[in-house]
């Protein structure tokens, strides 16, 4: 990960955490049968329980059952359009089946809701940072309505003919509340952790049962002219243990000292393919120390 | 003249087309030769023999389905006619299936004199591990026909499985025909099949030698020498059959397994030599070892030997690789094959999570290598199986094979052999499961020799069957019993230990049905009630739906922890292998404060699924928090070796556990990668803190 942009984003994230607010919507659609609608109810609980605990002061919507229709979901995108701000961002997880024939839906009890009706909708948010994970199946058929810049799509198919049933919700579900999804441990974790945890996972289910794989999950990360996957790896969809900036100066010339040594490490790992390894190493290992008795002097 | 002309046309036209037919055939040119036989039939309809040589075309080039089509034609315009029905016995022997000898016999019954049935005959007897019937079959064979090349094959073939010299026979087919080598590969194919490998290899070397257009010969040199792990001179045989024309699947499929060996890495020790595949191979290469040399240690000393050379072991993550390692064609039912010194099997990834105990397999395989070796592979195969299987569970009470179904059913039925016929099973099975069967059967009879006589007893069998002898001598002598009388007192002994499950099966079955239906009605109470009563008449039963995870389900339902604990203990302990079941043990034992019996549960997983990232985190966890550091370094060197995601969280755990061993030098490289991975990962800085004030390895 490109951890000097990474620093860049944290240090905007702190700017705007007095103000910044995440809203997060989960639709558990139409499960068609008794099992699917049991399964997708209760991934979306799992969702709602896992940001309830590590986000308690972001605003939560969930629908699931008789109450996920087009209708609620409308009203509550126009809610989230009304409060949010360009700075907020939005975590959209639609769970359920999907069809295509030619354009995409979501299932839902009553009237199906479509890539492009979402679109738009999503379109009258101001907040800049989105992001739309679509674990159904035959999702991957949505992502051409819903491509916008600033906007991460994460779909559980490549297309909209992989039209089984998908596995990808249960191990997104499973990434938000697992620290080892967070492989950077800086205590969030980022939509980009949260794909890669949960594709990988898919494929090794596929593996271990011997199943030819009927689903291989997409991110997009649409932003004109940044690089790939940039978006997504400084999105995070949850903060496990948020850092907020330190009130004594002392303290804040530390952080400063530590964010310092972070680039310069950061640095440090783009330049190692040109270094000897033996010298990488050495100036690694300084590096590496110096940030640790930094930090052991920020948590005194 | 101008009206008999088209006449006499219309006779000699088929027997024309037939030649010109045979001619093509023998030419290998088998597209041509099919047209031939096509238009023969065509313009004879009616003609029984057209229909059985285009068969014998459409057998020797691999299409069994027509073949065997055009035989029953054959029969329907002429019923009983001995060629179709030596064809069709044919056709079932391709498969190994035993109604081969049933087919030869009619065929035989039908026409006495029929040449070839006689001789297949003897090559059945021969395959059965009769030498008496097979050479008396071929003696017929020769009374008809002096000169019959397979007859006298089987014979050359019968005194050498028997340590005696076949050149007799061997200057008997030079006389009839120096330059013809069908012979030689007939030979060889019995030395092969008897685990001969080596003479089998060089009586196919003198099959090519004989003739060099042998390309039949030339592919099996290649598939044996590829077996014994001479590849160059494997491929070498294989690309002359493949360059020849001769390109049938096992010869390519052969040729396209020795192009993946790139694929693979191979780790060499001072007795070990392990071959496996590149992106398991971390992974798999200290579990593999180590169970190789722990294998070899307890053989060494039970069977009082050393082999003095490395064995090999090369493992498959894709079964079809393994099958055509083995045989040079997919869909090999087995797990694991010997050849010599070197042992072929399946990898663990290779299969479902669960299906396959990896380890019980080496085991049973590297067993064969020193029953072989001890034998020079004169052992029966009941014999080296039956000592295989034993040493599977001798390894460990809960690796053998289960008692299933199908051996319950033929245990029910009478279906197990006497003693005397037992070879029969694995090789010409009567029914689907017969090979399952004979393996189990085969097992316990060496149980039930080693619990009567004592384990030596074992030993003195091996060193017996060392001598060409039948297995009836073998009996006799060291055990004092005929063989009719062994059988009787082991299936008295068979019926003490398995009565319970074989007479209750049937009620289990009926029972485990409503259990199944009030676990999906969460009806608890009556799962525990039907699984009470049933859970001890079928002990064995540790598949999916099996009575101990429904009892543990319905326990934990009612908030009985404890009970449910014990039932998932109790599977386990019957050999219960599927591994999110044992991990969930594992979790119960930690929360009853039983750390060391968690750690003890899921290291029975190692040997199930290695490859599990979630297992070596938890067991290397456990391992951490007993002290235990060399257990813990293994762990986590696996969890590493398994690229997971959270590489900085691996890297930390096995810094901890290197410096748990007093390492600090490797813990220091650990905890660097696990911060390269993370830099502000902070307790791999607190970590990183101690060891830079601490002392180093």
């Amino acid at each position: 990960m490109n951890r000097a942009l990474m620093r860049l984003f944290a240090l905007m994230s702190v700017a705007f955490a007095v103000h910044a607010n995440t809203f997060y919507l989960t639709i558990a659609g139409l499960g068609g049968e008794p099992d699917y609608e049991q399964r997708f109810a209760l991934l979306a609980s799992e969702t709602e329980k896992t940001l309830k605990t590590h986000a308690p002061d972001a605003s939560i919507e969930t629908f699931k059952g008789p109450d996920a229709t087009r209708a609620n979901i409308r009203a509550a995108l126009g809610r989230i359009a009304a409060a949010a701000k360009p700075q907020d961002a939005v975590v959209i997880l639609l769970i359920g089946h999907g069809t295509f024939e030619g354009d995409y839906k979501f299932n839902l009890p009553g009237p199906d809701l479509s890539a492009q009706e979402l679109a738009e909708l999503l379109n009258k948010i101001p907040a800049t940072r989105q992001l739309v994970v679509n674990t159904t199946s035959a999702s991957g058929g949505g992502n051409e309505a819903l491509r916008k810049a600033n906007r991460i799509l994460i779909s559980a198919t490549k297309t909209g003919s992989e039209k089984n049933a998908t596995v990808f919700p249960r191990f997104w579900v499973e990434a938000l509340g697992d620290p080892s999804a967070d492989t950077d441990k800086n205590g969030s974790v980022s939509a980009m952790e949260a794909f890669r945890f949960a594709e990988r996972k898919t494929k090794s289910f596929y593996e271990e049962q011997k199943r030819l794989s009927t689903e291989h999950a997409v991110i997009e990360d649409s932003q004109k002219g940044g690089a790939a996957g940039q978006l997504a790896m400084n999105f995070p969809v949850l903060r496990l243990n948020a850092e907020k900036a330190a009130a004594d100066p002392a303290k804040r010339a530390l952080q400063a000292k530590r964010d310092q040594v972070e680039t310069q490490i950061d640095q440090l790992k783009y330049q190692k393919s040109l270094l000897a390894p033996e010298s990488y190493r050495i100036q690694l290992s300084k590096l590496l120390l110096e940030l640790a008795r930094v930090q052991e002097e920020l948590d005194k | 003249m101008r009206l008999l002309l088209p006449i006499l046309l219309a006779i000699s036209l088929p027997a024309q087309t037939l030649q010109r037919a045979e001619q093509l055939w023998k030419a290998h040119d088998y597209a041509a030769a099919n047209q031939a036989f096509k238009a023969a039939v065509a313009a004879s309809p009616k003609d029984p023999e057209l229909r059985v040589r285009w068969g014998r075309l459409f057998l020797e080039r691999y299409n069994r389905k027509d073949a065997g089509d055009l035989f029953n034609e054959a029969l329907t315009i002429k019923p009983g006619y001995a060629p179709a029905l030596l064809g069709l016995a044919l056709v079932a022997n391709e498969t190994f299936e035993g109604k081969s000898l049933a087919m030869a016999q009619k065929a035989l019954e039908a026409d006495p004199k029929l040449v070839e049935a006689r001789e297949f005959m003897a090559r059945l007897k021969l395959e059965d591990s009769d030498p008496k019937g097979a050479a008396a079959e071929a003696d017929a064979a020769l009374q008809i026909a002096p000169n019959a090349e397979n007859a006298l094959a089987v014979r050359a073939a019968v005194e050498l499985l028997g340590d005696r010299s076949p050149q007799p026979w061997l200057d008997k087919m030079a006389a009839k025909d120096a330059h013809n080598g069908r012979g030689f590969e007939t030979v060889a194919h019995f030395l092969v099949m008897n685990r001969r490998y080596d003479e089998g290899i060089e009586y196919y070397q003198k099959a090519v030698a004989a003739d060099a257009h042998l390309d039949s010969a030339y592919s099996n040199l290649g598939i044996n020498l590829m077996r014994m792990g001479r590849e160059a001179e494997a491929r070498k045989a294989l690309e002359t059959a493949f360059n020849h024309g001769w390109k049938n699947d096992a010869t390519v499929n052969s040729l396209r397994l020795m192009d993946s060996y790139s694929k693979f890495v191979t780790f060499k020790t001072d007795n070990t030599i392990l071959r496996l595949q590149q992106k398991e191979a971390d992974v798999l290469h200290p579990y593999f070892e180590a169970e190789m040399k722990r294998a070899m240690a307890a053989y060494d000393k039970k069977y009082q030997m050393h082999l003095g050379r490395p064995v090999q072991v090369e493992v498959y993550p894709d079964h079809e690789d393994f099958a055509v390692r083995t045989l040079g064609m997919p869909g090999l039912g087995a797990l694991g094959v010997t050849f010599g010194d070197v042992v072929a099997m399946d990898s663990p990834s290779g299969r479902k999570p669960g299906e396959f105990h990896w380890a019980s397999t080496l085991w049973h395989e590297m067993s064969h290598v020193y029953v072989l070796t001890a034998t020079k592979s004169r052992v029966p195969r009941w014999f080296t199986e039956g000592v295989a299987v034993h040493e599977e569970t001798a390894a460990a009470p809960d690796w053998g094979d289960r008692l299933t179904p199908d051996v319950i059913q033929a245990i029910k039925t009478k279906k197990l052999l006497p003693i005397a016929e037992i070879d029969r099973g694995f090789i010409h099975p009567s029914y689907p499961s017969q090979v399952i069967v004979s393996y189990f059967q085969a097992g316990q009879i060496c149980d039930y020799i080693s619990e009567k006589w004592g384990e030596h007893k074992l030993f003195d069998l091996i060193h017996a069957f060392a001598q060409p002898t039948t297995t009836d001598a073998v009996i006799q002598k060291q055990l004092g019993l005929a063989p009719v009388d062994f059988d009787k007192q082991f299936l008295a002994w068979l019926d003490v230990h398995t009565k319970k499950t074989v007479d209750n099966y049937a009620n289990w079955r009926e029972q485990i049905k409503p259990m199944h239906e009030a676990a999906k009605a969460k009806n608890q109470d009556e799962v525990i009630r039907i699984g009470l009563k049933i859970r001890d008449l079928y002990p064995d039963f540790v598949e999916t739906g099996n009575v101990y995870v429904m009892l543990a389900d319905a326990y934990t339902a009612k908030g009985n922890t404890n009970q449910a604990l014990d039932e998932l203990d109790r599977y386990a302990k019957q050999g219960g292998r599927d591994p999110e079941t044992v991990k969930r043990l594992a979790k119960m034992l930690v929360a009853a404060n039983r750390t060391k019996d968690a750690a003890i549960a899921l290291e029975r997983l190692n040997y199930i699924a290695p490859q599990d990232a979630d297992l070596h985190k938890q067991l290397g966890t456990l391992l951490l928090g007993l002290n235990n550091a060399p257990g813990a370094v293994r762990e986590f060197t696996a969890l590493v070796a398994t690229k997971p995601l959270d590489q900085a969280g691996a890297h930390y755990d096995l810094a901890r556990a290197f410096h748990l061993a007093k390492q600090d030098a490797k813990a220091r490289e650990e905890v660097e990668l696990s911060l390269e991975a993370a830099p502000s990962f902070k307790p791999a800085q607190k970590l990183l803190l101690q060891l830079s004030t601490g002392a180093s390895d």
